[in-house]
């Protein structure tokens, strides 16, 4: 008797976490709106922000700052010192759920019928780069079920509401609600912004994203904090040991305050005697995932170039090219190009190609047979036109 | 009386004539018991093109043929195997729905060759499309800005065009393979004494690429002298150099490309179109079926791209209401797998099935993550694959891969609308 109502109890108690669970997942997709933060302690916040990552310890987060918040009494105040603590360059934080899930345990919500993600935003003195947003993208034995970023994005000193358009996405699974991302490059000097209101909306008018053509000039890399650079240098390839990258180089940029200067040591370190470097988007895609930029209204691509003697020789310069299960729609390049000792403007010819998914931005390789005590040289102004 | 002579004189003189037309016509019949069918190339006002065989229009559904058994390598004669491994072959073939093979290069025999061409076609209607490497394998390299060189390369090639042109089953003639990346200095750099004048190495990259599609396009002029009947293909890696063979090479009739682009061609028929307006014939593609990742073999992932190569060569047909309407088919990547591959000077290697990555490319993206991202596998590029436990009819016992089977379909009923796939599957 005592074994059959235990059984009845467990059986019970089965059925109702298990119905609790189909409500809050019923509950997710029914309602209008998912917060993720919306005052300190709030009922309705989902999601902890736990998921410090990068240079963590360049990173100060306050929960309930009141100075001046978008709505109700508290805010969130981040502080990012810029300072590399753990070596990494850029850094950020992840809402995930639980907390601390990297994709290791079933957690995460789903937010299937949310159509966009909302959140208000302001700098602490205006002008502040977050490199991107995130929803989603958190991998693991239990990954989301998709990935978006959104970005860069500038700050102004008064809040202002941007939007991440999730409509059309899969959100049967997510566990990392939102993220952001700055980097040492766009915040040299680190920086300091608020966040408030940020939840998931089922917005019917909200239609799935399409790439739009975007204007040129389109910028790969104009200077080190701006915000119009698109693209990241993440593809090392071939002796990727031989390399070492500074995009803050302040030694004689053509334009602005600083430019790229690319170290290639020419040791042969991985054994493949060659180096090159794809600027690409997002980071580290190869053709992977589902990024990239529409340039169909450019007809070149431009940058200038220098060698740190001259008499450098860069095998190719090239866009797109990217095969992948998303390839690149097309590729171009010139080379082999022996640099010159002043800066040079060259040009990449694109009329009559298809640039309508460019996930490869830039990219350059050379070799240790071309350049066998190696070379240095420098990149400004990298473009679309 | 008078008209009546003259009636039998006429009679006489019609007997006459008709004995004459009678031992002509069998003279002519003897002569062209291989009636040589002319293929050319059909272009549309919209600038579409098509391939005509025998006044029919004609979709080259192809695969790259060099049947060398295992143990032995790429210099071995089967040409002149007394197992005759393209009759069992052809039988699988036209199975599947071959139409057509495409060979790199003849054998030494030019009767053994004729053979394994009539073969082919008398018994299972199977064309050959035959090729020549110009000279890309000599050593120390093909010095096309050399002319001792380019006659040496002539002479083959018109001995070869001399010999088989008159094979009914011949379908087109291929000018060289990946010639072109020698340009670029990438395999076999070569040069002459003008292009090492040239400081600037971008502008001796295209010093290099003049010399050899103009080559190519002397090449192709003396083959319409001597055989009008079959077109003249500039073989080519990718569509690198082709915006230079748009200026000195217009005499061949179209580009024959080796592409390994993964799941799609991408932009490559508008691509072509733009920079080289001929006709565009696929003379290499496909995918192996070794997974380099989860180190297995693995049948469905060769059968997921080779199908979804062909449906975009289909989509790009004539008369295709999407594509430039530009290409004529195409040969996969290959019929049998060969076993020599991975190190052709390792005869111990020659009867291994080896595992071993030879190259990377992230368009096959099943595998990529593999170690030092190798994923390709030379030698399971075939679409049947070879025992080597059983032989059968002397030979090393074929085995048709899924792809073998997913690819017969395809040709039987092409479906073109990948959702209509979709919609039927989840019914």
């Amino acid at each position: 008797m005592k074994k059959l109502v235990l059984t009845v109890m467990a059986v019970c108690a089965c059925l109702s976490l298990a119905f609790a669970q189909e409500k809050a997942a019923d509950k997710a997709a029914a309602v209008k709106e998912f917060v993720i933060y919306s005052d300190k302690g709030a009922r309705d916040n989902h999601y902890v922000p736990s998921g410090w990552m990068g240079d963590f310890g360049d990173i100060k987060l306050n929960d309930q700052a009141t100075d001046k918040p978008y709505s109700g009494t508290t805010c969130l105040q981040f502080i990012y010192s810029a300072k590399k603590t753990q070596g990494q360059g850029w850094a950020g934080v992840y809402w995930q759920n639980p907390a601390n899930n990297w994709g290791t345990k079933k957690g995460g919500f789903d937010l299937t019928g949310m159509t966009k993600l909302t959140f208000w935003a302001r700098g602490a003195k205006g002008g502040e780069v977050l490199q991107k947003v995130v929803v989603g993208g958190i991998k693991g034995t239990y990954p989301d079920s998709t990935s978006v970023e959104f970005g860069p994005i500038e700050l102004t000193d008064t809040w202002k509401q941007f939007t991440v358009n999730v409509a059309g996405k899969d959100l049967s699974y997510i566990n990392g609600g939102f993220g952001w991302v700055a980097t040492n490059d766009l915040s040299p000097e680190g920086c300091t912004f608020y966040l408030d209101n940020i939840k998931f909306e089922a917005d019917p008018t909200m239609k799935p994203a399409s790439k739009k053509q975007e204007a040129v000039p389109f910028y790969v890399y104009s200077d080190r904090s701006s915000a119009n650079n698109h693209f990241i240098p993440s593809g090392w390839m071939g002796d990727y040991g031989d390399l070492k990258y500074d995009g803050a180089s302040k030694e004689d940029p053509y334009l602005g305050d600083t430019c790229i200067k690319i170290l290639y040591s020419g040791k042969a370190t991985q054994g493949a005697r060659w180096a090159g470097i794809y600027w690409q988007n997002p980071a580290n895609n190869w053709g992977t995932v589902d990024g990239g930029f529409d340039l169909s209204k450019a007809t070149k691509a431009t940058f200038w170039a220098r060698g740190a003697k001259g008499g450098e020789r860069i095998e190719e310069f090239k866009v797109g090219g990217i095969m992948g299960e998303y390839s690149d729609s097309d590729t171009a390049s010139i080379g082999p190009v022996i640099l010159n000792k002043e800066w040079t403007q060259y040009t990449i010819d694109l009329k009559g190609k298809d640039l309508s998914f460019i996930i490869g931005g830039f990219a350059w390789a050379t070799n240790i047979d071309v350049n066998p005590e190696g070379a240095v040289f420098y990149l400004d102004e990298l473009k679309y036109e | 009386m008078f008209f009546k002579q003259f009636l039998q004189i006429i009679m006489k003189k019609q007997n006459i004539l008709y004995y004459v037309l009678i031992i002509s016509s069998l003279f002519l019949m003897g002569m062209s018991a291989k009636a040589i069918p002319r293929v050319y190339i059909k272009q549309f006002k919209n600038g579409h093109y098509q391939l005509i065989v025998n006044k029919k229009p004609y979709v080259i559904k192809g695969v790259c043929y060099n049947p060398i058994p295992l143990g032995e390598t790429h210099s071995f004669d089967w040409w002149s195997s007394e197992y005759k491994p393209w009759i069992t072959d052809g039988k699988l073939m036209k199975d599947m729905g071959v139409n057509t093979v495409r060979f790199y290069q003849p054998g030494e025999n030019p009767e053994s060759v004729k053979a394994v061409m009539n073969d082919l076609y008398e018994q299972y209607g199977i064309r050959s499309v035959m090729g020549h490497w110009l000279g890309f394998w000599e050593y120390p390299c093909p010095f096309y800005g050399d002319q001792a060189f380019q006659d040496k390369v002539k002479k083959e090639v018109l001995e070869m065009v001399n010999a088989y042109k008159s094979e009914p089953g011949i379908l087109m003639w291929v000018l060289g393979n990946e010639n072109n990346y020698s340009c670029l200095n990438l395999v076999h750099p070569w040069s002459n004494d003008e292009i090492d004048k040239e400081p600037d190495p971008q502008k001796q990259k295209n010093m290099r690429a003049r010399i050899y599609y103009s080559f190519v396009n002397e090449l192709a002029k003396e083959i319409h002298a001597i055989d009008p009947n079959h077109p003249v293909a500039l073989g080519n890696g990718e569509l690198i150099g082709l915006e230079v063979a748009n200026e000195v090479c217009r005499e061949v009739d179209l580009v024959a490309c080796i592409i390994y682009r993964g799941k799609t061609f991408g932009n490559l028929f508008n691509s072509l179109k733009l920079t080289f307006d001929k006709p565009l014939f696929l003379s290499e593609f496909g995918a192996d079926c070794y997974d380099a990742f989860q180190k297995k073999e693995d049948q469905n992932m060769q059968a997921f791209f080779l199908e979804s190569q062909w449906r975009q060569i289909y989509q790009n047909l004539a008369k295709s209401h999407e594509g430039p309407g530009n290409c004529l088919g195409g040969t996969m990547f290959e019929w049998n797998d060969e076993w020599w591959k991975h190190n052709e000077y390792s005869p111990d290697g020659w009867g291994a099935h080896d595992t071993e990555s030879n190259w990377s490319n992230g368009s096959y993206y099943f595998d990529i993550k593999a170690e030092k991202n190798m994923n390709m596998n030379e030698e399971w590029f075939g679409i049947v694959a070879l025992s080597s436990e059983e032989k059968e009819y002397g030979l090393d016992k074929r085995v048709p891969r899924k792809a073998y089977y997913v690819i017969r379909e395809f040709w039987k009923k092409p479906v073109l609308d990948v959702k209509s796939i979709r919609g039927k599957k989840a019914k």
